[in-house]
């Protein structure tokens, strides 16, 4: 057994798959993508992370070469983003937001549509072998399938050419547990094979955590964050101090991203702050206890993403 | 296979966490005993469905822990309990936790009698008593 999946290949473990420079994309006067300096290594599962208008369709349509910059560039397995041959186009796979597929063809139809793109490698095994699993018939029209079951077409779509590089648009947008589920499965089965990387974005968080080993949050067009998933959940913390008297009005720590009071107790929200860190500001300041706050990838997404001056939607005054 | 892991993802607690913490306590209650063969981290991580760098991460932490050994090539097993070693850091820790626990006890009223019984009774559930062994060997 190998313990690390990819050790055989180790050689072009750190290689880069997908990189940007500088990646900005203007509608209008506003930047939708901002300077994106985005870095995925081969080998891992991306999740692709912000907000509804963070940039992340925008981005990733100008990683494929879908849409022009307005400045920067992006390159895909080596080859820039504006100029991928055909030879490329067939090692990345591309799954569109809301999967858009031929409403007119059948299932079978697409199939052998698709298939011409990719002539060396479609699986059709696997692609049969997905389709009878989801219970769906070749011969069926796509405009009479369900949401659900157009996105597990699009799904064995995008697994049948074992693509070295699957970039995902919120795949599971809409979609039941269940069919969520089986993207995921699909996921951690492409990346098994030598040398496949997943790019992909999602709102689900807990989805992300459970499959993703790297993580890029842009917020506003910027990329914030580009790391591994667990640097990423060690570095946003949430630390509450406990004061005999009111807590200090003055709150200078490194890393500080959000700070709630109340009568005796601070929460703190911080990035890259370590246990000794948190535990001499806690002594400098006369704390009597502190503690860290369990937190899921949501908590902290939404802890790192919101403005410094966040207020809750809703103010709950006890009279 | 007496591995049952369940994951919860979006709990707080880390994915690798959950799986170290599953597989050690399948290994105290003697539903993985020394020698028996852990999954490969491709299978555990497809029937799990997470990354698989998490299992691998979390076969790393049950192997520095002592709990499990990985033999090039063949597979990773659970190790030989007497050959495990605890270091005082280990026993540190644990008797802070049981600390914990005997002070919430108190708390909740119960006499150093009822906090034994309670050890006992949950005891048994991992390892059989000197009482309930002898019983067995009687059959």
């Amino acid at each position: 057994m190998s313990r690390h999946p990819n050790s055989r290949k180790k050689k072009t473990m750190n290689e880069t798959v997908l990189e940007t420079h500088n990646l900005t994309r203007y509608y209008g006067s506003a930047a939708a993508v901002d300077h994106l300096n985005l870095k995925v290594p081969r080998g891992c599962i991306c999740g692709f992370i912000g907000r509804n208008g963070a940039g992340k369709t925008t981005a990733i349509k100008l990683m494929l070469g879908l849409l022009e910059p307005t400045a920067g560039s992006s390159s895909l397995l080596g080859c820039d983003s504006a100029a991928l041959t055909p030879a490329i186009r067939q090692r990345i796979g591309y799954v569109t937001e809301g999967h858009r597929l031929f409403r007119w063809m059948t299932i079978s139809e697409l199939e052998n549509f698709q298939a011409a793109f990719f002539p060396r490698q479609w699986d059709r095994k696997l692609f049969a072998e997905m389709i009878e699993y989801f219970e769906l018939a070749k011969k069926r029209k796509i405009k009479h399938l369900s949401n659900g079951q157009r996105a597990q077409v699009s799904l064995a779509l995008a697994l049948a050419p074992k693509p070295e590089l699957l970039i995902m648009d919120d795949p599971t947008l809409g979609l039941d547990a269940a069919i969520r589920r089986q993207f995921l499965e699909g996921m951690i089965e492409l990346i098994m094979r030598q040398g496949r990387t997943v790019l992909f974005s999602s709102h689900i968080l807990a989805d992300v955590e459970r499959v993703a080993d790297r993580i890029a949050v842009i917020d506003k067009g910027r990329l914030r964050a580009s790391c591994s998933l667990e640097e990423f959940r060690s570095a946003v913390r949430k630390v509450v101090f406990t004061f005999a008297d009111s807590p200090p009005a003055q709150v200078d720590i490194d890393g500080l991203l959000h700070c709630r009071r109340s009568d005796k107790q601070l929460e703190l929200t911080l990035v890259g702050a370590d246990d000794f860190e948190v535990a001499a500001w806690a002594e400098a300041v006369n704390a009597l206890e502190h503690h860290t706050a369990k937190m899921n990838l949501e908590d902290q997404f939404i802890e790192f993403t919101a403005p410094a001056n966040r207020r809750k939607l809703f103010q709950w005054e006890e009279t | 296979m007496a591995l049952w892991i369940q994951i919860s993802a979006g709990s707080g607690e880390p994915i690798y966490a959950q799986v170290v913490e599953q597989v050690g306590q399948a290994i105290a209650r003697g539903e993985l005993a020394g020698g028996d063969k852990l999954p490969t981290v491709r299978k555990l991580a497809a029937e799990l469905v997470i990354n698989p760098n998490t299992v691998a991460r979390a076969y790393s932490s049950l192997e520095r822990a002592g709990l499990v050994t990985t033999k090039t090539g063949s597979g990773t097993f659970v190790s030989d309990p007497k050959l495990r070693k605890s270091d005082g850091a280990d026993v540190n820790i644990l008797t802070e936790r049981m600390d914990t626990l005997i002070a919430r006890g108190l708390n909740l009223g119960l006499e150093a009698g009822d906090l034994t019984r309670l050890f006992e009774r949950r005891l048994a559930k991992y390892v059989k008593t000197p009482q309930q062994q002898k019983e067995k060997n009687d059959e």
